[in-house]
């Protein structure tokens, strides 16, 4: 799966280019604040506990600097990606213990058979490896510029 | 949504989530995810299980075996497990708020 193909699901409504929050809890909440935001989510609280539980079984905080939040749940009906910058950056219990300062949350239905979502992450994990390119996603102006960073334009 | 609705969405998700990990771990594992808290979670588990009427949870478990999963969705007034169609009188204002199941399968549904 290519980039273009993940950035299919998400949207400007999706995209929080500075958090306010600066540890964990508060930052999933804002990120889940802003799924609500961007779509018509009548139960975020069922996001925030399904994200909440991902954490538990270990920080999504994988990357240099970048988190994946993700997981399944009722509560969406297609793979959603929500991406979100913290310029300050967020404690979010990184294994190399430094600030997070960007995210990208991904949530699916259950009934993600082709496991779109686990394809989705691969591919934006490997595609976030990159120092230059994670630079030009703290300075980019906006979501137009956060994607066009991301497909390597 | 009825307060136990909500935890059996959780119990569905957070069993999801478990079975996903334990089934392709490695392949989140390789990913960079770290899956050390798997104990603590089906802990987390049983004690949201422990918060849902017996009753319930019986249905629930129920359900689970015959189908995989007990809640669907709703989409389009439609019971995405059966695919039946749901009765508009389920979703009036006197019913909101209740446990609804559907009428042909016996899923129980979940209005997302």
């Amino acid at each position: 799966m290519d980039i273009a193909e993940v950035l299919k699901n998400t949207s400007p409504e999706l995209f929080l280019p500075d958090l306010k929050s600066s540890d964990n809890a508060s930052a999933l909440a804002e990120l889940v604040e802003g799924l609500t935001t961007g779509m018509d989510i009548k139960n975020p609280d069922t996001i925030l506990q399904m994200l909440q539980s991902r954490e538990s079984l270990g920080s999504t905080a994988v990357g240099p600097g970048i988190a994946f939040p993700h997981g399944r749940t009722l509560a969406v009906q297609r793979l959603t990606i929500l991406m979100a910058r913290s310029t300050a950056g967020v404690d979010f219990d990184s294994e190399d213990g430094n600030p997070t300062h960007l995210f990208f949350v991904l949530i699916a239905p259950p009934q993600d058979m082709g496991h779109q979502y686990i394809k989705s992450l691969a591919t934006l994990i490997d595609t976030v490896q990159d120092a230059d390119l994670r630079d030009k996603l703290m300075a980019a102006e906006d979501y137009e510029t956060f994607c066009a960073a991301l497909r390597g334009e | 949504m009825h307060p136990q609705l909500q935890l059996l969405v959780a119990l569905q998700d957070m069993t999801g989530m478990i079975r996903e990990v334990e089934e392709k771990g490695s392949e989140l594992e390789d990913m960079g995810f770290k899956n050390a808290g798997l104990e603590d979670l089906k802990r987390a588990r049983q004690e949201l299980e422990a918060k849902i009427d017996p009753q319930l949870m019986g249905t629930f478990r129920r359900l689970t075996d015959k189908f995989g999963r007990a809640v669907v969705p709703v989409v389009g007034n439609h019971c995405t497990g059966c695919f039946a169609q749901i009765p508009s009188s389920f979703v009036s204002k006197t019913n909101a708020g209740k446990l609804q199941r559907c009428e042909s399968c016996g899923r129980i549904l979940y209005w997302p």
